[in-house]
């Protein structure tokens, strides 16, 4: 009976999640058409598009093969996967003892979906997208676990109930450690996750795999109708889910104990908030970024992650640990 | 062999891409990301207007000269009408000739922050497209209002200019040029100087060495991005640009160093902006009284290069580069017997063609647009057997030895033998 309402949830949060990735996304046109001084395309813009892939022909080149038609179907599934293990306002529907692995593995996956569906449709465009997709896929996840991993390290300290799981961050947060060091480092951290977030979405400085200007959307290059679709989807879900990554390590906060709520008014009341914190941290890793930013070479974006991120990373790491072991006091 | 495999592809960038504005063909091989050769392929955008120009009469063709490009409509009139000029030996009043420098500064204002922004966009800052754009806009008003039109403002006559540039005009374009010294440059030079992403991106990609740009005869800004001083306007004293005090604007005036990258290519843009801008002031401050066109009446025009015989050439330094026009009269007859030009799109895209080798796919979009090349002013000759329907490449044996021959039927005595560079398949 609880297998069947946490799926009967999934479905839920699965409906949702879609209807508030696309409205983010046309908010965000929106938004830095604003700044661009353009007036911007309508809120629902997202939608329409949505609908009208749906409903066109879908062209699969000569030279595919089979698993160009699977992909994106796999990529769509691996994502609504994925909503069972996001944290959303509240713990994981399927939250479990070191759940962050499957959550890290699931979100890696979609990207490695793309590069094959890319590499199957036979074009030298998606070819040359799919090989740019890979290097920024090995470079961008390092300083990103480094920093999950101590962060949760960090918290089994202070007693949770599911070690080294994304639930964790709703029973204690890194801010509670309140001393000085705790604070410098989570800050370091929090710029590390907000310029990853920024490479796993792909705009402004990481935009380089689907260059528009260079390799023609790259990996979605063959792809139209239902299937370019259905990977907009997964793609429209997996930054949602991103974003919520960053929300739930830094701001977990939620609202409804405070206003005196709970049980299914909670959850919903939760999540509503949780969205609103989701959009504010786009707004500033994906809509300022994109609008103030061109795109870097690969070599450039893979030595901005070498070169300063990973440092970072492994400094707010040290600064941390520094900070429970007591090195210095 | 040694046993090591290359993964070499072939990715044609055109005809049709998201990053040419104009029909093109690049075909480049790569290894991984590095760019291994380059083979341009034109001739997407032939329309015959040579062809045309020679079934209309010699006012016709003016505006036909107009609209062989969209951006240097002026340019090409304004080269055309010199050309004229000089076969039939015109007098052009000297306000007319003000007037031709003042539409010209215009259009070149334009077309730089057009070119600034198309480079943005190829690298992603689409930010910076939609700000420059909305500058230019000011620009293409005041253009409506002296030409009543935006794009083909139809500013030239054979001796001397359709408009005048009254009172009215003159207190605008001041106001514009208020505005964008105040407003626009600060945030341009913002921009292509000092941004760090501009930087990253623009220093270094697609360098055309100073060698490589007096071998392939690069034109314009990207002659002058690597330090050549090659301005028709300044070599060759034309009009009242003299009296104007033009001069080749190159990057050292404003980063002290020349690289030939596109980084500096767009500094030269921003330079040549602030110096059109200078232009304009004096030349509405100079400007003399007086007529306005050699020829009250156009059919007098007509009338005249009648009886005309002989050839001529203009040349004129389009936004682009140097644009030559050539005509040959015969007497009897109402228009040209011969309408050629060389475009700067030309020479500047086999250099930059030449460039990209080595360099990263990354740069290919970039070194492209920072050319400002302009096809649909380049393609016009395509050799077809009228009999079997056939086309014909003529590659560059065949021209070289037409042009040997050409050669030596004017002068005999040339002894020199020039050899093949080997244009458009560069060396591997």
């Amino acid at each position: 009976m609880n297998l069947l309402y946490a799926t009967l949830g999934l479905i839920a949060l699965y409906l949702y999640v879609s209807f508030a990735s696309l409205l983010w996304e046309g908010l965000d046109r929106k938004l830095v058409a604003r700044m661009q001084r353009r007036v911007g395309p309508p809120l629902l813009q997202p939608f329409y598009d949505f609908l009208k892939l749906m409903s066109k022909e879908s062209i699969i080149p000569k030279h595919a093969n089979k698993f160009y038609e699977l992909a994106p179907v796999l990529a769509l599934a691996v994502s609504i996967a994925l909503l069972a293990y996001t944290p959303m306002g509240f713990a994981p529907l399927f939250a479990t003892k070191g759940d962050v692995i499957v959550f890290i593995y699931l979100l890696t996956l979609i990207g490695f979906i793309r590069v094959l569906g890319a590499i199957s449709s036979g074009s030298p465009y998606a070819q040359i997208g799919a090989q740019r997709e890979m290097i920024i896929l090995v470079s961008r996840e390092i300083p990103m676990m480094l920093g999950l991993f101590t962060i949760l390290w960090r918290l089994n300290h202070l007693g949770v109930e599911k070690p080294f799981s994304l639930a964790a961050f709703y029973q204690h947060n890194i801010w509670e450690l309140g001393t000085p060091l705790a604070f410098i480092g989570t800050f370091i951290l929090l710029f590390v996750f907000l310029a990853w977030l920024a490479s796993e979405i792909e705009v402004g400085f990481f935009d380089i795999p689907e260059a528009e200007t260079e390799v023609a959307e790259g990996p979605m290059a063959e792809y139209s109708g239902r299937h370019l679709a259905l990977f907009e989807l997964s793609n429209a879900l997996k930054m949602f889910v991103s974003a919520s990554l960053v929300v739930a390590i830094f701001f977990p906060w939620g609202i409804s104990t405070y206003i005196g709520l709970s049980g299914t008014a909670a959850l919903i009341v939760d999540i509503l908030f949780h969205t609103f914190k989701v959009f504010a941290v786009l707004f500033i890793s994906m809509s300022i970024f994109r609008a103030i930013t061109g795109r870097l070479r690969i070599t450039q974006a893979v030595q901005v992650f070498w070169v300063r991120l990973f440092p970072a990373a492994i400094i707010g790491s040290l600064i941390l640990a520094i900070d429970l072991l007591g090195v210095i006091a | 062999m040694n046993g090591r495999i290359e993964y070499w592809v072939k990715i044609p960038i055109g005809p049709i891409h998201p990053a040419l504005e104009e029909p093109e063909k690049f075909i480049i091989t790569l290894d991984g990301e590095r760019i291994i050769n380059v083979d341009v392929k034109l001739g997407y955008n032939l329309r015959g207007l040579e062809w045309i120009a020679m079934r209309r009469n010699w006012i016709q063709v003016l505006y036909l000269a107009e609209r062989i490009c969209g951006i240097c409509s002026f340019s090409h009139n304004h080269t055309y009408a010199r050309a004229v000029e000089e076969m039939a030996g015109i007098e052009v009043p000297e306000r007319a000739e003000y007037i031709r420098v003042i539409i010209g500064e215009l259009e070149r204002i334009h077309s730089h922050l057009l070119n600034l922004g198309v480079v943005a966009h190829t690298i992603g800052y689409d930010t910076v497209l939609h700000l420059s754009w909305l500058a230019r806009e000011k620009v293409m008003d005041i253009l409506e209002d002296i030409g009543g039109n935006r794009v083909n403002y139809a500013g030239n006559m054979i001796g001397g200019v359709r408009r005048d540039i009254t009172e009215k005009h003159k207190r605008a374009i001041l106001d514009m040029i208020y505005y964008y010294r105040q407003e626009v440059m600060p945030k341009i030079e913002e921009v292509f100087l000092y941004d760090p992403t501009v930087e990253a991106r623009l220093r270094d990609s697609g360098v055309i060495p100073k060698r490589i740009a007096i071998e392939y005869s690069a034109q314009g800004p990207t002659a002058r991005g690597s330090g050549i001083k090659k301005d028709v306007r300044y070599n060759e004293k034309l009009g009242v640009y003299p009296d104007l005090g033009v001069k080749p604007v190159t990057p050292k005036e404003f980063t002290g160093v020349i690289k030939g990258d596109v980084f500096d290519r767009m500094v030269v843009r921003v330079g040549e902006l602030w110096q059109s801008m200078e232009i304009i002031e004096r030349a509405l401050d100079q400007m003399p009284e007086g007529k306005i066109k050699a020829f009250p009446k156009d059919n007098m025009i007509i009338f005249k290069l009648k009886k005309a015989e002989g050839e001529g050439i203009g040349r004129y330094e389009a936004p682009r580069g140097e644009v030559i026009h050539y005509v040959r009269a015969e007497p009897g007859r109402d228009g040209p017997a011969k309408w050629k030009m060389r475009e700067p799109t030309f020479p500047n895209l086999f250099a930059v063609a030449r460039a990209l080798v080595g360099e990263q796919l990354a740069d290919v979009p970039v070194a492209i647009a920072s050319i400002d090349p302009c096809l649909s002013c380049t393609d016009r000759v395509a050799v077809i057997d009228a009999n079997t329907g056939k086309r014909k490449v003529l590659t560059e044996v065949d021209l070289l030895k037409e042009s040997i021959k050409k050669t030596k039927e004017i002068n005999p005595n040339i002894k020199a033998k020039p050899e093949r560079i080997g244009i458009g398949r560069c060396a591997l």
